[in-house]
């Protein structure tokens, strides 16, 4: 039994979206102002509705107020710390990281990713668990905390 | 397993001169019973969107945050706006809150089911209709191992159970399933699916007590095993009487203690692999004529591998061995009667079952699925008086495949076509295709249609089957019979056609519901004959199983859920049936066609849950079942009598005491002080009493 009862599958994964804004670290180039906003980018069509909206509200980062972008497409992407990449957009991967090399962004994701996508959010029976691949997120120079670690399931360590 | 009571008087004992054999016999054909109520449907999109706010959600740790349930409105809804079929889902937490203690009682929470109870430890549960004596029309599975007994084709709900906090979901499915599950998925598939072990981890304690539901125990207990997930758990039930509608005792008390364990590993990504068993061992107690008792377990391993793109693959083994006893009062020998001594039915059952199947993407617009399955029985049957099975040991061997295609004709349209083959020793090969078409308006409706072919194929009942009568010494010229009833060797298949269509929606952000019609069209039913009588054989028995019943069955079931407010929720079901089956032309049938069927033709529940503060949560179900009209068994003749229609009230009130600790109390059946849900009228037929307990639980 949970303290709480059930919630929407994208309610309960933009808290986790949330969530990661604080268990990450960012290499210091990749927030260049000082009141730069803190950007989470959703990829394609937007599952979240008005919740994702509602987590940042009002929140900050180090400093940086927190704030949500929507990109219809990959070659529309914008500067972002963390991307959401719904299911339906796994198709275009290859070209959504190809976009992305370089950029310090975490990658999260839902369902079974392919390698390559930092955090993985799978949902599994009625929860919702974590993957995190540790050699893309080296490969993006993203630094994730142990707390972050700890109960995920890891996958690329070592490489 | 075999209900006692409920034995008025038949033809065969008013024959006899015997008061015990029609009791006995009936003893046998009268378990598990029919009728129905319902419950409450799970499709409920709504109930999930006023929750947790996302300030709450955002104090909890990570941890937490993974331990957090995502409701139906993302799991519910969103995959069964994609079923074309008749189905309900009941999820964990409509379980929980319905107070229910065992797999019947929870089985309430689905509209598309009768459920009846018919004494303290046994129940007749049907989908669309047939739910008479021996109902055996439904397929039940418990995490993919197939529980309807081969014994008669139905399912011995005192013996099937788990832990209920385990319980993932149960998928209901009105209508046939025939072309992926085979035999027996005539009228309905329940398929109970428990959590994966690594979703409950941690310590889980609960117990309950009261009147009737005198104690009720359950132990849980998950940890990691390196990479792996392992829970173990115990149950302990023990129910109270039941009185008669005489208002004596029906000394029905019976107690069931269980135990088993669940695995959950991934050998990698892609792989993961469940190992899982179960123990039991119950008692019905019985002062007059000894104690029934039922045992068995199983140990099932299942292997999935999930690629990319949708493919899987699945690789499913299990064995599972039921033992059976229920004792029968000697019947002392009489003048032309030799009687017979005080002796237990036994059936030991152990089945082994090996399943594949595997799915894939074929080209941009196909999916295709195929699976094998080989399902060996090995029964041996023991009772040397009033009850018996011809051969007494039996191994039968049921082999199977089917092929499904989806196919995506547009967008939002995709059309079934699938058909399963299946082998059975009894009737030889058997053919069970569907079409099923899905169309959604838009991504919140869905509109569907199907027409399914589905088989009942024999069951021991049918074929091996015999009540001998202990009747010799006729005075010359007359003779008696050896037999009051006979199964039959060339019992066939029982058929249906069945044709459905159904509407499925969410509407808004408040309401969901949903709409499923059917017409189904069934040939070769159950039907029994009477021996023709001479001037020298003048009892007209053995009656003798045949075929010769047809008709058909129309009727609609309908659920919509509704978020009165963010803490309140309703939710309202209703069924309508409508049974026209007949003799065929040419035949007879000596219960005037009325043996096969046992339902209401209307039943509605409404069902409120609120949460309100301080973590308080308040449930109530509120039910009305119509009059059920029902016969005396095969060889009752044709007379029927009524079980009278009635209102139900259950409710949960519970208090979440912190994170860990919840407190509750449950009232079943408030309306009445007792009260019939099923059986045939008689001084022994068995009431329903009311139930109140409380529950402490404690987990983490």
């Amino acid at each position: 039994m949970g303290a709480v009862a059930p919630v929407a599958e994208y309610q309960l994964k933009a808290v986790f979206l949330f969530n990661f804004a604080h268990f990450v670290e960012w290499p210091p180039g990749a927030l260049t102002a000082d009141r730069a906003p803190f950007v989470i980018g959703v990829l394609g069509k937007d599952p979240f509705g008005n919740s994702l909206d509602e987590v940042v509200r009002g929140e900050a980062v180090g400093g940086h107020p927190l704030a949500v972008e929507r990109y219809a497409d990959a070659t529309r992407l914008r500067n972002c710390q963390i991307l959401f990449i719904p299911a339906a957009e796994l198709a275009h991967l290859p070209e959504i990281l190809e976009s992305l090399k370089g950029r310090s962004v975490l990658t999260v994701t839902e369902g079974p990713a392919p390698r390559g996508v930092v955090i993985a959010l799978l949902k599994e029976e009625s929860r919702i668990r974590l993957r995190i691949d540790l050699a893309a997120a080296k490969a993006n120079n993203l630094t994730i905390s142990s707390k972050l670690l700890r109960p995920a399931e890891i996958v690329g360590a070592g490489s | 397993m075999f209900a006692r009571a409920d034995s008025k008087p038949g033809t065969a004992q008013q024959c006899a001169g015997s008061s015990s054999i029609a009791r006995d016999w009936r003893n046998l054909a009268i378990p598990l019973l029919t009728c129905m109520l319902a419950a409450h449907a799970p499709e409920t999109a709504a109930q999930s969107t006023a929750t947790a706010s996302t300030g709450e959600l955002k104090q909890l740790s990570l941890d937490e945050l993974m331990n957090v349930e995502v409701t139906s409105v993302a799991r519910g809804p969103q995959r069964l706006l994609q079923a074309p079929a008749a189905i309900q889902v009941i999820t964990a937490e409509d379980i929980h809150r319905s107070g229910a203690t065992s797999l019947p009682e929870a089985l309430r929470l689905a509209d598309n089911l009768e459920v009846a109870q018919i004494n303290a430890h046994d129940w007749a549960i049907s989908a669309r209709g047939f739910n008479a004596n021996l109902a055996n029309k439904l397929l039940v599975l418990i995490d993919g191992r197939v529980v309807y007994t081969p014994l008669y084709g139905g399912v011995l709900w005192n013996v099937q159970d788990c832990p209920l906090e385990d319980i993932d979901r149960i998928e209901v499915i009105s209508g046939p399933g025939g072309t992926l599950w085979g035999a027996n998925a005539v009228n309905g598939v329940i398929n109970i699916v428990t959590k994966s072990a690594a979703d409950t981890q941690g310590l889980y304690a609960s117990g309950a007590g009261g009147e009737q539901l005198r104690e009720q125990e359950d132990l849980r207990y998950g940890t990691r095993l390196g990479t792996a997930a392992l829970r173990v758990y115990g149950k302990y039930t023990d129910y109270g009487d039941e009185v008669t509608s005489a208002g004596g005792n029906a000394q029905d008390a019976w107690h069931m203690a269980r135990g088993g364990f669940r695995v959950d590993g991934e050998a990698s990504a892609e792989d993961r692999w469940t190992l899982q068993g179960d123990l039991y061992n119950g008692t019905e107690e019985d002062g007059a004529i000894g104690d029934a008792g039922q045992s068995g377990g199983n140990v099932l391993g299942r292997w999935t591998h999930s690629a990319s793109g949708g493919n899987s693959l699945s690789l499913q083994v299990y064995y599972d061995h039921t033992f059976l006893s229920q004792p029968f009062a000697a019947s002392p020998p009489a003048q032309y009667y030799t009687g017979f001594p005080a002796a237990s039915l036994t059936d030991n059952l152990d089945t082994t079952d090996l399943d594949f199947q595997d799915s894939f993407l074929w080209g941009a617009r196909q999916r295709l699925t195929w699976g094998l399955e080989y399902r060996a029985t090995h029964e041996a049957d023991f009772d040397p008086s009033v009850v018996r099975f011809t051969p007494a040991a039996l191994d039968q061997a049921l082999y199977s495949g089917f092929l499904q295609d989806e196919i995506l004709l547009a967008t939002s349209v995709s059309l079934t076509i699938g058909s399963k083959l299946e082998h059975n020793d009894y009737s030889g090969f058997e053919t069970e295709p569907s079409v099923r078409i899905r169309w959604n308006l838009s991504s919140e409706q869905l509109v569907w249609a199907a027409v399914s072919r589905a088989v009942r194929t024999p069951s021991r009942y049918d074929h091996d089957l015999v009540v001998p009568s202990g009747l010799v010494d006729a005075p010359p010229p007359y003779q008696f019979p050896s037999a009051y009833l006979t199964g039959n060797p060339d019992f066939k298949p029982e058929t249906l056609i069945a044709y459905e269509a159904g509407y499925r929606a969410v509407l808004g952000s408040k309401l969901t519901g949903s709409l499923s019609t059917f017409y189904n069209d069934y040939q070769n039913l159950r039907s029994t004959s009477l021996t023709p009588t001479t001037a020298t054989y003048v009892f007209p028995y053995p009656v003798v199983f045949e075929n010769n019943l047809e008709g058909d069955t129309y009727g609609l079931e309908l659920s919509a859920s509704y978020q009165m407010r963010e803490w309140w929720r309703l939710h309202l079901g209703y069924d309508l049936l409508r049974e026209n089956i007949h003799v065929k032309a040419g035949a007879t049938d000596a219960t005037g066609a009325t043996n096969e069927t046992a339902d209401p033709q209307q039943q509605v529940v409404l069902r409120s849950s609120m949460d309100l503060p301080r973590g308080v949560t308040l449930d109530a179900a509120l039910r009305w079942v119509d009059t059920v009209w029902i016969n005396n068994g095969p060889t009752g003749g044709a007379v029927v009598g009524i079980v009278p229609s009635y209102f139900g009230l259950d409710s949960r009130l519970a208090w979440k005491v912190s994170r860990t600790l919840e407190l509750s109390v449950t009232g079943q059946n408030l309306l009445h002080d007792h009260h019939p849900e099923y059986g045939y009228p008689s001084p022994t037929r068995e009431e329903i009493v009311r139930s109140v307990f409380a529950r402490i639980t404690w987990g983490y």
